[in-house]
């Protein structure tokens, strides 16, 4: 396999030198560099969506998570995604009308004009930094334990993590967003055809699919339903996961900069439709990966399943593909998050535009090396560890949907109960409170509570004599 | 027309969130069921499939019914 990942990634590398030069050459100005023009044709967008969106977490975390917790996973991902393409449809023509004629330069700017106070910009601020991070730290975590488990000894978790962090950091220093898209359409070009050959490969090895679940029947029947051999698919966790993983269209900056810069309301439109195909084809070819690893793998921990699995039992060049669409697939969607958390950070900032992007870019690389640092000292659940930044994220969904489709600004009481929520989620991730509250998981009931106090409050303040009053 | 298409579109709407609903009960998650089987597919595996398939069949139809998307002949976005 060594022969084969240099040569691919040698290759993989001048692309990337490619679309950085030619990105740096289109790029004119601090808007060209921040937001790609916005000028997003829908297949290119569909591809730095994609990329942005299957990660790691997809060709590393689902396989797993098919193979320990069993079929439950195609709900908890797969339908969510398919909904997530709706909710794309529905919010990005409402988010591309509120910003039409403004300058858009992130979410975090876009609420302090909402809501008329900097206070709901920084809410949004540290909900991302805090939710983001551990999820930029899963793209890095997850291809580091992969590639020491593949070429032990070469270099240490740290050493890969460190590596993947200095590659992403400088081409996005230097290419901006359209160099990151650029990056995004080569890894989701890479990400599909390897996935897809694999997939195939372990289908053929079960002689086809119904002997494939009859395997697996006879190796765990558990995992061929819910709530799975642990019992984690429940209802109210795919529940949860679900309203997490559709608000990512809304709540996650790397999520809506590309909805406000594709080029038109067409375009947006046959590109989330490209991506939910492209999403259902992904998730797919995830479930004989993780079947196979039940059989044969049942017992292993997650990094020598996946080791096993994607390298030591392909061919060369399929293993060497893997590792490099790995490593590009780490890099796109660190790459993208990073960027777009620099964006929000430069959204809030006023005055000279020169000294705002040396400041953006100072901001990208300290969440770089957080997230580094997070990545070094995380553990190997990658799937949780993603489930619980979308379940934060998702908590800002209700403040930001009020703010983009209220007819009147949405009050200051929506700041303050979205900071709770953020607040007591934290809490229950370091287990200061409960996560259950009369046996409903505290993160649903979060949601659901914030939905109907921002549902409750636009609606008072759109009544008659109250909006001049509020 | 307009009518029709904003009425098309909350029936689109509609339909999403009634699968969504759907997909988290009984009907296609039961508890430790994994029969029937079709095509060798374990049934909330086969079932949540048709539920995604769903979705997205209700999201190309809803591109088409969009509001936004009224008297789209150039590439302008519309108030949805």
């Amino acid at each position: 396999m060594s022969i084969w990942f240099f040569v691919l990634g040698a290759v993989y590398l001048c692309s990337l030198v490619v679309a950085t030069v030619k990105a740096r050459r289109q790029n004119r100005s601090s808007n060209d560099f921040m937001m790609a023009g916005k000028n997003l044709g829908f297949l290119l967008g569909c591809l730095t969506v994609a990329a942005t969106l299957f990660s790691t977490f997809t060709l590393l975390g689902m396989p797993d998570f098919f193979r320990r917790h069993g079929i439950g996973a195609w709900i908890f991902l797969a339908v969510s995604d398919a909904a997530l393409v709706f909710c794309i449809i529905w919010f990005g023509a409402h988010l591309r009308r509120y910003v039409s004629g403004r300058d858009f330069r992130g979410i975090a700017g876009l609420m302090t004009d909402a809501y008329g106070t900097r206070w709901a910009g920084y809410l949004y601020l540290v909900g991302i930094f805090l939710f983001l991070i551990p999820y930029v730290a899963v793209q890095i975590r997850g291809i580091s334990i992969f590639m020491n488990a593949v070429i032990p000894g070469f270099l240490p978790v740290w050493g890969w993590a460190s590596l993947i962090v200095g590659i992403m950091l400088t081409y996005s220093e230097l290419g901006g967003l359209k160099a990151i898209i650029y990056a995004d359409a080569i890894q989701g070009l890479i990400l599909l055809t390897v996935t897809v050959v694999i997939a195939c490969g372990f289908v053929a090895h079960f002689g086809g699919v119904a002997e494939m679940f009859e395997s697996v029947r006879a190796s765990n029947a558990a995992l061929l339903s819910t709530p799975g051999p642990g019992g984690l698919f429940t209802a109210q966790f795919l529940v949860a996961s679900f309203i997490a993983i559709v608000l990512v269209s809304i709540t996650q900056p790397q999520m809506t900069i590309r909805l406000v810069i594709m080029r038109d309301l067409k375009s947006l439109h046959r590109m989330a439709l490209l991506l939910g195909l492209f999403a259902m084809i992904i998730i797919l070819a995830t479930i004989p990966i993780g079947m196979y690893g039940a059989v044969r793998y049942a017992d292993l921990p997650t990094s020598d399943f996946l080791a096993r699995v994607l390298a030591t039992d392909q061919v060369p060049i399929i293993a060497a593909a893997v590792a490099i669409g790995l490593i590009a697939a780490a890099i796109s969607t660190a790459d993208s998050q990073l960027f777009a958390l620099g964006n929000e950070v430069r959204s809030m900032l006023v005055g000279d535009e020169q000294r705002n992007m040396r400041h953006t870019k100072i901001a990208i690389i300290c969440f770089a090396l957080g997230s580094l640092t997070v990545a070094i000292l995380s553990g190997d659940q990658l799937v949780l560890l993603a489930r619980v930044s979308f379940a934060g994220t998702a908590i800002m969904g209700p403040f930001i949907i009020a703010a983009i489709l209220a007819p009147q600004p949405p009050g200051t009481e929506i700041i303050i109960a979205t900071g709770l929520g953020l607040l007591i989620f934290l809490c229950s991730l370091f287990q200061i409170v409960p996560d259950t509250v009369f046996s409903i998981r505290l993160d649903l009931l979060i949601f659901l509570s914030l939905f109907i106090f921002a549902f409750l409050s636009t609606s008072y303040r759109r009544a008659p004599g109250v909006a001049s009053a509020g | 027309m307009k009518n029709r298409k904003n009425m098309l579109w909350r029936l689109c709407c509609a339909g999403v969130i009634g699968l969504s609903i759907l997909c988290f009960t009984p009907l296609v998650i039961p508890a430790g069921q994994y029969q029937p089987l079709l095509l060798g597919l374990p049934r909330s595996l086969w079932a949540g499939m048709l539920i995604a398939f769903a979705i997205l069949a209700l999201a190309v139809a809803g591109t088409f019914v969009h509001p936004g998307m009224n008297d789209v002949n150039a590439n302008q976005d519309k108030q949805p």
